[in-house]
């Protein structure tokens, strides 16, 4: 049982990392197209920057960020201090590496929750992004596919630091 | 308690949280709200910032470029143009005395003009390095050393990731930091390689020289790295002159590093995975630490601190310099246990204010840009001294046989310069901002 929700969360958390990786690489790409068309405009062929690829980028990248968000949750990429580690009993480390995994997981969960009411009041105003006039709702939405993931992700690593704790007790 | 005494308080329970192994994005989350919620009594409040602050942060232009430099790193990474620089640095240096350490911190200062991260460039030149120093018999603490040190260099030399966290803070312009960061970032190389120089002098060793490589031949191996000198141009160029945002750099910069791994043919779909997901690590991480820092000093202005910190220290009358002096340590003190981005992210909205109303006879921009690369300098200390140095322990996980404690002791001559460095740039200013006023000029 154990295994099969590993695999699914290592699964999620990968998926979405290339995801977003792929969406990073297109903002590369689009984003050199959109200067090679900007040093064309003097030669007056037709060509010119990609209009709003600012606001695109802006889009995109929040989208990858938060897709990127589950994979440094599952690989525990988090930048922590482990000057103290030698002083904390191998339990003690476990059992609050269990709790800050749970408050990870509240705050995925919370934060996850206020993007999408955040996305319902950007789609009730109607707002969008000043040129290439993107929906900002939309931006939001991409945003919770990867803030979902998070909140998923989060919850198997409760389980994750549970397991460990419990495999550190029995030895 | 007062709101400003709940302040003072935050900053010992956050220390607490972190020493505890918290990571430091959580725990500025943590006491961030729970500040926030102390001073005004409902956590209403940061229930409705948080609809927006998540997706406001993330989608912010200016942090866009943090993702694409990181990219840029994995890229050059895989482009194996660390074995072309150690190569010519080599051709050129191989020959002195320590020549070979001095060719691997002058491949790692090449390598930071093309990745903005110091423990990228340490685990890449690591990589190539770490193999030939053996080969020619240099004591394993000095190279090991060495190239912990001159892993800072990617950090040091621009692009930087943590000088784009400062340009954001501080309100800077990210290109004239760029700038100002070149002559530091190549004193920090020369620095380096007279320790070497020293200690191959001071304690006899039994380290081989390579041979003199004839000048042609230097001048072949010269050529091969051009990718790296026109990615770097065009990158700082690029923003210097206007030609770019620097969004549009990192991107550039990005482009050209995937280019120049594809036509070496080091590029695959396994390495360009690899590199995306060491992208998503990073990338993940260093966002949740802005949000958390973003959410922490929030709270810290809704009590007024930051105001009141900079009105006291004014009343004071200390001497400029000495306040400078004592967050320069404090930085240093700090960077040994902490990781630097959190540490930038952290401190720089309180203490930029406090020091750009002292009165050190230079314009605030150019103070901006000079306090920048001090605090640059010295957060990066901290990567390379015991007890928490990141570079040592990358290094020191490579160089399997090497005890830790001789990393720690070999890297120690290299924080010497370090600290040498420091006090010379922070009591010479013009070392600093002389590249910028030129260019400038123009």
């Amino acid at each position: 049982m154990y295994r099969i929700l590993e695999k699914t969360a290592e699964t999620i958390a990968g998926t979405l990392a290339l995801a977003g990786g792929a969406a990073l690489l297109v903002l590369t790409t689009l984003t050199c197209v959109s200067i090679i068309g900007r040093a064309a405009v003097p030669l007056d062929i037709g060509l010119g920057p990609i209009r709003g690829i600012y606001d695109m980028t802006e889009v995109g990248m929040a989208a990858a960020i938060f897709a990127f968000l589950p994979y440094a949750q599952f690989t525990e990429a988090h930048a922590r201090v482990d000057l103290f580690r030698w002083a904390i009993q191998d339990v003690l480390d476990q059992l609050l590496d269990l709790l800050f995994n749970i408050a990870m997981a509240i705050v995925a969960f919370v934060g996850t929750w206020r993007l999408y009411l955040g996305m319902q009041d950007k789609m009730s105003f109607g707002e969008t992004t000043l040129i290439a006039q993107i929906p900002v709702w939309q931006g939001y939405a991409a945003g919770l596919v990867g803030a979902v993931g998070f909140v998923v992700v989060a919850c198997f690593c409760v389980l994750r630091s549970g397991r460990r704790l419990a495999l550190a007790r029995a030895a | 308690m007062s709101n400003f005494e709940l302040a003072l308080w935050s900053f010992p329970v956050l220390l607490v949280l972190i020493f505890l192994r918290m990571p430091i994005a959580l725990a500025m989350i943590g006491v961030g709200v729970g500040g926030t919620y102390l001073v005004i009594g409902t956590p209403m409040m940061t229930l409705n910032q948080l609809k927006t602050l998540t997706y406001g942060t993330f989608s912010n232009y200016s942090f866009s470029i943090i993702p694409l430099f990181l990219l840029m790193g994995q890229f050059a990474t895989i482009s194996g143009m660390s074995t072309s620089l150690f190569k010519a640095a080599e051709s050129f240096l191989g020959h002195r005395k320590g020549g070979v350490a001095m060719s691997a911190v002058g491949a790692c200062a090449g390598f930071g003009a093309i990745c903005g991260s110091s423990l990228a460039t340490a685990a890449t030149m690591g990589q190539v390095a770490l193999p030939e120093l053996k080969r020619y018999g240099y004591p394993d603490s000095l190279s090991t050393g060495a190239l912990a040190a001159g892993g800072t260099l990617g950090i040091l030399i621009p692009p930087s990731v943590i000088l784009v966290v400062y340009a954001i803070l501080a309100e800077q312009n990210i290109a004239k930091l760029f700038v100002a960061a070149l002559i530091p970032g190549l004193l920090a190389a020369l620095g380096y390689m007279l320790a070497i120089s020293l200690w191959m002098r001071l304690s006899p060793n039994a380290a081989q020289v390579s041979p003199r490589v004839p000048w042609p031949e230097r001048l072949r191996t010269l050529s091969t790295i051009w990718p790296v000198l026109l990615i770097f141009v065009a990158v700082v160029g690029g923003i210097y002159g206007g030609l770019f945002t620097p969004t549009e750099a990192a991107a550039v910069g990005a482009a050209g590093t995937f280019l120049t791994a594809l036509f070496s043919g080091a590029m695959s779909l396994a390495k360009l995975t690899e590199a995306i997901q060491k992208t998503a690590g990073s990338t993940g991480m260093i966002f949740l630490i802005i949000l958390g820092a973003g959410i922490y000093n929030n709270f810290l202005s809704l009590t007024q601190l930051p105001q009141a910190t900079s009105l006291w220290v004014g009343e004071q009358g200390f001497s400029p310099w000495l306040v400078l002096t004592v967050v320069l340590l404090m930085y240093l003190l700090f960077g040994c246990v902490m990781d630097s981005l959190s540490m930038v992210l952290l401190t720089v909205p309180i203490i930029f204010p406090v020091m750009v109303a002292l009165d050190f006879g230079m314009s605030p921009d150019d103070f901006g840009l000079w306090f920048g690369i001090l605090v640059l300098i010295v957060v990066e200390v901290g990567l390379i001294t015991p007890p928490v140095g990141l570079n040592l322990f990358i290094i020191n996980s490579m160089a399997k046989e090497t005890p830790i404690a001789a990393t720690y002791r070999g890297a120690l001559p290299f924080v010497l310069t370090d600290l040498i460095r420091v006090a010379l740039l922070a009591a010479f200013p013009a070392i600093t901002l002389w590249l910028v006023w030129v260019i400038d000029a123009f």
